[in-house]
């Protein structure tokens, strides 16, 4: 266990931390800016209004506040930038992470517990960092006989799959990593790679408790996966089209929650069942089979495991959201211009902007709602969980496909929205 | 213009190396379960080839039923079945050599038969747009009539396949069966009984 030093004193370590920042301004403008100057010398720089942005531009452009627009608007506009930052990954981990403290505060309260309390003196809400501190530092122990290129690489694979998910994710008008005609497609092909990392990650763990939970998450994720796609087409018949885009802007006068009901429940429960959440979580049954298939995880494997399935959960929030929700629509509460008769370079775009606001209340809803079971049901048993999947999920879905049918063919909606 | 085919020539390098190298160290691994897992990734890289050929619709079902279908039962039937049964006897080096030979003999002859037909001067044909509409309405219409046989080819294999997989008596353990809640009543009207 770490501990401080006897002779440790909170200014000895402000002093070290000045010195710290001292040096790193010397090192930086006597090595850094050189070598930047000479990378851009080396490197084709893009244009900007009509002129190309040398280093010097650059730097004078940073510096004037009200010439950093087209900079940024260079920047936000970049696929890459779509793909790890706003739509994608890092929004998408700063939802998870928000979702792992929210999860904790709001069964605590459900239960009269008070949950996290202590680190960041309010309502702990330093906790999460705290626990990642935790995890980092951590010793990772991979079980003697375990199938070590396996059980290294398959927790990556994890997070980057889920990753792979959130880039598909329209949250405002335009605003998507990669907007597919099949996106709705590819959600689900990605979806089907977890049984298979969930399986061979419990497998290379040699020991019994992760095998039987993997082969556990095998089935429910198997079984569910047929009213979640069921569900999900009665949205592309309500819509015609598998573009998320299309179908969120088909949604503009009314949600096809209303239409279709049945296939929104089917959609919420099959998602519980792939996300192995409460009532579903047999296969990390904890009183059962000690952690299921992370039982012989820990340290940062452990987290990069929680924090894949907290991006499958925002991706599965958000998908509910754009299926039935209507997406991004809702009424304008911004304002055209934030400040009056500015002329510049806009960055800020009214639409997009309550876009993204609409469909982050509603994502954070749904989320809550998927949360919501974990404090009030208990687990149920295999062969229920297998029953429901096969016998009634499938059932209401195709109920609900069948009255969406009869709907179009009765012309009493078009494909597109309301005739 | 240019560097968008310099691009696409670089993935297809990338995707074929992926595809058969993983293709190889599938058939050549001796841990049956990497060659699984190769065969998973090869499956993978046929999909990416899909997606450079601009048809994402086949690329995504190519995905969904070979890596999350057919890898799965792969991998779940070879975890199941011991390794030494499998592999007892080595290739030796004759019909090693003689495979080798024969396939590249049938490597040329589809690279001869493929220059000298029409193949070898096709031209792209602009990119369609919203290409999966496109399916769906040929489908539906000129293709109607395979597309009911094969649904109801399909339904019969899943009806057959359920008939053949239902156990009789093994009703009686799961919960949801009407012969399961008739032995519950009879279990409470003994108890009563016994009060």
């Amino acid at each position: 266990m770490a501990t401080a030093p006897k002779d440790f004193r909170f200014g000895n370590f402000v002093g070290s931390l000045v010195w710290l920042i001292f040096w790193i301004i010397v090192i930086v403008s006597l090595v850094g800016l050189p070598l930047i100057f000479i990378i851009f010398f080396y490197i084709p720089l893009p244009y900007s209004n009509g002129e190309v942005i040398t280093p010097y531009l650059f730097l004078s452009m940073i510096v004037d506040p009200t010439r950093t627009a087209p900079i940024i608007k260079f920047i936000i506009h970049t696929d890459f930038f779509r793909a790890a930052v706003f739509p994608g990954f890092a929004f998408a981990a700063m939802i998870a992470a928000t979702t792992i403290y929210v999860e904790r505060k709001f069964l605590a309260k459900m239960q009269l517990r008070t949950g996290p309390l202590y680190a960041g003196k309010i309502e702990g809400i330093l906790q999460l960092i705290a626990d990642g501190f935790k995890l980092i530092s951590k010793e990772i122990i991979a079980p003697s006989g375990a199938d070590k290129p396996i059980f290294w690489t398959t927790p990556i694979i994890f997070v980057a799959t889920a990753a792979a998910l959130t880039v598909l994710i329209p949250v405002a008008p335009g605003w998507v990593g990669a907007d597919l005609d099949v996106g709705l497609l590819a959600i689900f092909a990605i979806l089907g790679f977890f049984p298979l990392i969930a399986l061979l990650f419990s497998w290379s763990c040699n020991s019994k408790y992760p095998f039987i939970g993997g082969l556990r998450a095998l089935h429910q994720m198997i079984a569910f996966e047929i009213p979640f796609i069921l569900s999900a087409l009665s949205i592309v018949l309500l819509s015609g089209s598998l573009n998320l885009t299309d179908i969120v802007e088909s949604q503009y006068s009314f949600w096809f929650f209303i239409i279709a009901p049945l296939s929104a429940f089917v959609f919420y429960i099959s998602s519980l069942a792939e996300l192995e959440r409460v009532p579903f979580d047999l296969p990390e049954a904890e009183s059962e089979i000690v952690a299921g298939w992370l039982t012989e995880t820990s340290g940062m494997i452990y987290g990069l495991i929680q924090l894949g399935t907290y991006l499958k959960l925002y991706v599965l929030a958000a998908l509910f959201v754009i299926l039935f929700l209507g997406g991004w629509m809702g009424p304008q509460i911004f304002p055209q211009e934030i400040i009056p008769g500015y002329t510049g370079e806009k960055i800020y775009n009214a639409t997009v902007i309550n876009g993204i606001f609409w469909f982050t209340i509603k994502t954070f809803g749904m989320i809550m709602l998927i949360l919501l079971p974990r404090g009030i049901n208990p687990r149920i048993r295999i062969d229920i969980l297998l029953h429901t999947g096969w016998y009634k999920l499938i059932v209401l879905a195709f109920i609900n496909m069948f009255i969406v049918l009869a709907m179009i063919y009765g012309g009493v909606i078009t494909p597109g929205g309301l005739q | 213009m240019k560097e968008e085919l310099l691009m696409a020539d670089a993935a297809f390098i990338g995707l074929s190396v992926l595809t058969v190298g993983s293709a190889i160290f599938a058939l050549e691994s001796r841990e049956i379960i990497y060659g699984a897992i190769g065969l998973a990734v090869s499956m993978l890289g046929i999909a990416g080839f899909f997606i450079l050929l601009d048809s994402p619709f086949v690329a995504m079902f190519q995905i969904a039923v070979y890596v999350g279908a057919v890898a799965v039962l792969v991998i779940f039937i070879v975890m199941l079945v011991r390794t030494e049964a499998l592999f007892s006897a080595t290739e030796d080096r004759g019909r090693r050599i003689a495979g080798l030979i024969f396939s590249l003999l049938m490597m040329v002859g589809i690279g001869v038969l493929l220059f000298s037909s029409i193949f070898s001067t096709a031209e792209f044909s602009p990119l369609m747009e919203k290409i999966v509409t496109k399916i769906g309405n040929e489908m539906l219409t000129y293709y109607s009539p395979v597309f009911i046989l094969l649904g109801l080819t399909l339904a019969g294999a899943i009806i057959g396949a359920l008939t053949l997989a239902r156990r009789e008596d093994s009703d009686q353990f799961t919960s949801a069966s009407p012969q399961y809640k008739k032995i519950q009543v009879d279990k409470k009207a003994e108890e009563k009984e016994q009060v």
